[in-house]
């Protein structure tokens, strides 16, 4: 099915399921510990061994030799298999850094060996027997230098008006730098694989991954062997966050163990491996300049940023990207360098670009807006546009950001924030105020499922996966929806290769791309359906079909033999012409210590546009989540890099501080009620995340607006404030 | 090397109500032996450090780290894990209030959670939010944030004290 | 790795005598320290000697046994000069930390930012050790001699840590760190302090850690502390003009040296003041 034009009117506009706050459907597996998680899947397959991986521990260089004989006689060893006994692995299509083999280092932690024992115990002992010899060579670990040189030079990206002549002529400008540090996923579940490839030839892959058809695609690439031949399973992910989007290690090292010792392994990977062994989001250097009317109209936005990534590329974190789109501006110049490092790989992380894109941006409005000494919200209400500022033939499809500000303002109180840097004490805390906008786009990716009509129940299968987004439940009120069933009446399987492919969960096209295609696979089964009844006028409710004056229970219909249909949702090139995005406002309370300097969060309210909500059990879950990673990128997280040896330093989650309970006030989220035809079928958007958008800079601004210093160097660490404290002690 | 001291370890304790025999390697951590040669699948392994608390188990009838303490060290130990917490229907309550109110969305970090609370629920009083987020502040959540599970712990306090007191 | 759990103390000096083993308590320290390692050493668990567990006052002297876990501490019915103590076991870690950790182990790992040091060195506790010799006991100041570096000889284990008894005095303990909680320490500052019937300062101990390789007392600053009021200007301008020269605080990650020694002098104004109020 082709989603060739915006929908009009149709059954989710009178939806019964769909839109509910429906508790999710693996809760209570999920509650039991009865939720089967890549590395607890002990009954898949027999005799499983366990692998230990091994990582370098030079930035780059190359090795000379690995001594082995003592891990491969060490007690239970099955078999050891090191980055020089086989030739480079081919690098996929998905991957920038190779993921094993050959003699050379291209990053810390890259992984040189991987032992097989019987015991995790075991393999992990032998692996440190092993002797690695180095040849290190220099390497290039630092953004800032390159940014100092980058500076100015090369075309723009896209430019629009004339930028230096607005500047020249305006009235206020603002001309500022900001930083933002490496951060990782760091989800709860380590990157986990057990495989079974003790034929050499068929290669079965319990994995932990975001995208099904990806992780299939990338090992046929990295090994040189044929799709047909490998089946990829990843029903339950412990989180993502843009770290299982693609092939990493622990895949590839249990397969690599299960051919050498020829039964399945099970890897994992050391939590103190993850972060310089996988990905991270690159840090970033951006300098924005702005300048307005009096009359607070932005005239011209010129955004200059510097990330890295690995040699080959495949960063997406260019914070220019929602410069071109999200406020109005005649005059707009946009450049973003792409710096290649020696460092481990950067990539996706969510909401890539637009998070570290607003952290700054977001700033900067705040701070324009001080100069036009404009309330911050009505600035950003005034520079509101309802097209692509830089090419206004093409409008957003439904964009509702005003809105989001005006009902934010009004429930967060912000008519009585403190109005002066510094004006408010609690006790020995100073209290400020911040707010900040958000956008995120929303695209959509080729969606596709199979459902079956067994006695009048449903099974909805597709590859899609639940990286604890809810796409469980999202696509059972979907298959219910249409099919007029109860949810008890709709299972659904999900992350696994034999499935149709679907867009996968990444980049916030997971739920509106997936219920797409579920839509399109109901709408052929509903087609059977009437094909069978000789008619072509039915609509399905309470578990009957009605044609006509007839109702039939669906049980009937399918009660003698499965009915099955299957269909992939593509989303059609009308969608080019227009911007889809979503959007929010973000108002923070903050207490900062007058004599520390300590940041408190005190209260946090998100409003957002997002289209249709599914679920708002769900969605709410997705938002708070997405804040509460905000805020500690906003005050503790960032990968600390080690410039002369090229990798992160605080590489565990003790060092890598994320925010923990008590970091955490009162949340609240509000969602418009909006709908975006141009979507999808069910005129719903993702939301999971515009959840981190914005906030970082909403937590700044209110740090500001609490003390009257001003921090553009991200995360807001006490020591960055203390010496301009109003007291000493 | 004295020979009281042995490689491998035999241990004997209760699991989950059961009794359980084992020879343990000695450097084997409790959360893998309870994984690997038990075969449950509640308590996971995150950080392996000790900060996360995704391993979280009753050792004894308090709250620690499965990650931190050696297979060896559970000889003789009553030893509950989710698993066996929610057999027993003692957390019944908590668990629906977490489903409830979507307290847990990819749900590694839901089973050490779990445990973790049952502590805190076994104390007098209905904990006020502060002190359920500094009880809790050792399990991270990086999907759900900790709103709707404070939300939830603080709930089911609620209705117990208030069964208790009726 | 080998392993072995006495039950007594003689039990476990005689499987050290000749050996080289390390000392298991916890285990919250013990497995982060190894970095991923295994350690080929036998291990000596001595979480099963029960007499090394409980709070008890003997006299003019308290003692902690060497494996009272950070819970039994936090939740102890105490006399208020060991609040600070208190305080300090509830920032050890977590509560699954707290209900596994022990006072000994947290001495033994002589980390620098080792939460129970400073209260410790507030309350000038001693270490009583027992080795092949027999028992021994030691200031806890000349006990930890640097960066994960005790006075324990191989061969000893420490048994207990010893408190003189100060119905007078009261306690705090403050802890900075980016996060709100499970905060590996910027700085920390432990204060006990006694006061004159007229308000001033009658006796004052003030230990500060993480600023140093080992926590430090401050007893040049206590000296110009003693006979001021709490937050009176001589007070303020005693801790304002302090050189702080026991502190050698270094640049990492989570803070610049500047700030830690800017933060201390906060902390221990704030400290003082807290002990006097005698606030939780």
């Amino acid at each position: 099915m082709k989603f060739e034009e915006p929908t009009s009117d149709n059954l989710f506009d009178r939806a019964m399921v769909i839109g509910k706050a429906t508790p999710r459907i693996d809760g209570p597996l999920k509650v039991s510990g009865q939720a089967p998680y890549a590395y607890e899947r002990h009954d898949v397959v027999e005799d499983q061994l366990v692998g230990y991986p091994l990582g370098a521990t030079i930035g780059r260089g190359r090795i000379t030799a690995m001594d082995t004989e003592a891990a491969r006689n060490a007690p239970g060893v099955a078999a050891v298999v090191t980055t020089l006994d086989i030739d480079p692995l081919e690098i996929s299509s998905f991957n920038n850094a190779r993921l094993f083999g050959g003699n050379e280092v291209r990053h810390y932690h890259q992984a040189i060996a991987v032992v097989v024992a019987e015991t995790l115990e075991q393999a992990r002992h032998a692996a440190e027997m092993i002797d690695v010899t180095y040849e290190e060579e220099e390497g290039n670990f630092d953004l800032e230098k390159a940014w100092q040189n980058g500076l100015g030079t090369d075309e723009a990206d896209a430019e629009t008006g004339n930028v230096d002549e607005a500047f020249a002529s305006a009235e206020v400008t603002l001309d500022e730098t900001y930083r933002t540090p490496d951060q990782s996923h760091a989800m709860m579940e380590p990157h986990s694989s057990i495989a079974d490839w003790s034929d050499g030839e068929n290669m079965t892959v319990w994995t932990s991954s975001q995208m099904i058809a990806w992780a299939r695609k990338s090992l046929a690439e990295t090994f040189d062997i044929d799709e047909d031949r490998i089946r990829v399973e990843s029903p339950f992910v412990g989180g993502g966050f843009g770290a299982k989007l693609f092939l990493r290690s622990d895949a590839v090292l249990a397969a690599l163990g299960s051919r050498a010792a020829q039964r399945p392994v099970k890897l994992t990977l050391p939590r103190p491996f993850i972060f310089n062994n996988a990905t991270h989001r690159s840090a970033t250097i951006q300098r924005i300049r702005l300048a307005a009317g009096q009359d607070g109209r932005l005239t011209a936005i010129e955004h200059e940023a510097a990330a890295h990534e690995f040699e080959g590329g495949g960063n997406e974190e260019n914070p220019t990207n929602l410069t071109k789109l999200f406020y109005a501006g005649a005059n707009r110049r946009v450049k973003h360098h792409d710096v290649v490092l020696d460092l481990p790989e950067s990539s996706s992380m969510r909401a890539p670009g637009e998070a570290s894109g607003l952290m700054a941006f977001e700033i900067a409005m705040d701070e324009m807006a001080e100069k036009l000494g404009m309330d911050p919200v009505e600035f950003r209400i005034l520079n509101d546009t309802q097209v692509d500022p830089m090419n206004p033939d093409v409008p957003f499809s439904d964009r509702n950001f005003v809105d989001c500000l005006k009902v934010g303002a009004e429930r967060f109180g912000w008519s009585d924030r403190n109005r002066k840097p510094g004006d408010t004490r609690d006790g020995l805390w100073m209290v400020g105020h911040g707010m900040a906008g958000a956008y995120r786009g929303a695209p959509t990716l080729t969606s596709g499922a199979r459902v079956r009509l067994e006695r009048g129940h449903l099974t909805v299968e597709t590859d899609m996966t639940d990286i604890g987004t809810g796409s469980y439940t999202i696509l059972a009120q979907t298959g219910a929806e249409m099919l007029g069933l109860p949810l008890e009446q709709v299972t659904v399987k999900l992350g696994d290769s034999r499935f149709p492919a679907s867009s996968g969960s990444g980049g916030q096209f997971g739920a509106a791309s997936s219920t797409a295609g579920v839509y399109a696979a109901c709408v052929a089964l509903r087609e059977e359906i009437a094909r069978r009844l000789e008619t072509d006028d039915v609509r399905f409710e309470d578990g009957n079909v009605i044609a006509g004056n007839k109702a039939i229970p669906l049980e009937e219909i399918s009660a003698d033999a499965e009915i099955t249909a299957e269909d992939t949702m593509e989303f059609g090139d009308f969608q080019d012409d227009l911007e889809i995005g979503t959007f929010a406002a973000h108002f923070v309370e903050v207490g900062v210590h007058a004599a520390t300097a300590e940041v408190r969060v005190r209260r946090m309210l998100a409003v957002c546009d997002a289209g249709r909500i599914l679920n708002p059990v769900t969605a709410r879950s997705q938002v708070i989540g997405g804040m509460t990673m905000a805020l500690g990128a906003a005050l503790s997280e960032q990968l600390a890099v080690d410039k002369p040896r090229g990798y992160f330093v605080n590489h565990d989650l003790a060092g890598y501080e994320v925010a923990v309970h008590a970091d955490v006030p009162d949340q609240e989220v509000i969602f418009l009620d909006t709908l975006d035809p141009a979507i999808s079928p069910l005129k719903a958007k993702g939301v999971g995340e515009l959840g981190i958008c914005g906030v970082a800079a909403a937590i700044a601004n209110a740090t500001y607006n609490a003390t009257g210093i001003r921090v553009r160097d991200y995360p807001i660490t006490l020591d960055k404030m203390l010496d301009r404290l109003p007291e000493t002690f | 090397m004295n020979e009281m001291f042995r490689d491998k370890i035999d241990i004997s304790l209760t699991v989950n109500g059961e009794p359980v025999e084992g020879r343990v390697p000695a450097g084997q951590h409790l959360v893998d032996f309870l994984r690997g040669a038990l075969g449950l699948t509640g308590a996971h392994a995150s950080c392996e450090h000790g900060v996360c608390g995704a391993c979280t188990i009753k050792v004894n009838g308090e709250a620690v780290r499965g990650c931190l303490m050696l297979a060896a060290q559970a000889d003789g130990a009553d030893i509950w894990t989710v698993e066996g917490l929610s057999d027993q229907g003692t957390i019944k309550d908590l668990q629906d209030a977490f489903v409830a109110r979507n307290a847990l969305q990819c749900g590694f970090c839901t089973p050490g959670m779990l445990v973790a609370i049952d502590e805190l629920l076994g104390k007098e009083g209905v904990p006020s939010r502060a002190e359920i987020r500094e009880h809790l502040s050792g399990n991270y959540c990086r999907c759900t944030g900790y709103e709707a599970i404070v939300d939830a712990v603080e709930t089911v306090a609620r209705a117990r004290a208030q069964k208790g007191a009726a | 790795m080998q392993f072995h759990r006495p039950e007594t103390v003689e039990d476990a000096l005689h499987l050290m005598a000749g050996q080289p083993a390390k000392l298991l308590a916890g285990g919250t320290d013990f497995f982060p320290a190894l970095g991923g390692r295994r350690t080929s050493d036998a291990v000596v668990d001595l979480t099963g000697i029960a007499s090394l567990s409980g709070i008890a006052r003997s006299g003019s002297s308290w003692r902690i046994g060497a494996m009272t876990r950070w819970a039994q501490i936090r939740d102890a019915d105490l006399p208020r000069q060991f609040l600070g103590l208190q305080l300090a076991a509830r920032e050890v870690g977590s509560i699954q930390i707290q209900n596994t950790g022990t006072i000994a182990g947290n001495l033994c790992n002589a980390s620098p930012a080792a939460d129970g040091v400073p209260p410790l060195l507030a309350l000038d506790a001693d270490v009583e050790i027992a080795g092949p010799d027999g028992t021994r006991v030691i200031p806890l100041f000349d006990f930890i001699t640097g960066v994960r570096r005790t006075e324990l000889k191989p061969g000893e284990i420490v048994t207990a840590v010893l408190v003189p008894d100060a119905p007078a005095s009261r306690s705090a303990f403050l802890k900075l760190g980016a996060r709100r909680y499970l905060v590996i320490s910027i700085a920390m500052v432990a204060a006990n302090v006694v006061l004159s019937s007229g308000g001033a300062l009658d006796g004052i101990a003030i230990a500060v850690g993480a600023c140093s390789a080992v926590a430090q007392r401050l007893r040049k600053l206590e000296e110009n502390l003693t006979g001021t009021v709490p937050g009176s200007e001589d007070f303020q301008k005693a801790i304002a003009e302090y050189g702080l020269h026991e502190l050698t605080p270094i640049d990492d990650v989570r803070a610049s040296a500047d700030y830690r020694l800017a933060a201390v002098r906060t902390l221990i104004a704030r400290a003082v003041m807290q002990a006097v109020e005698g606030r939780g």
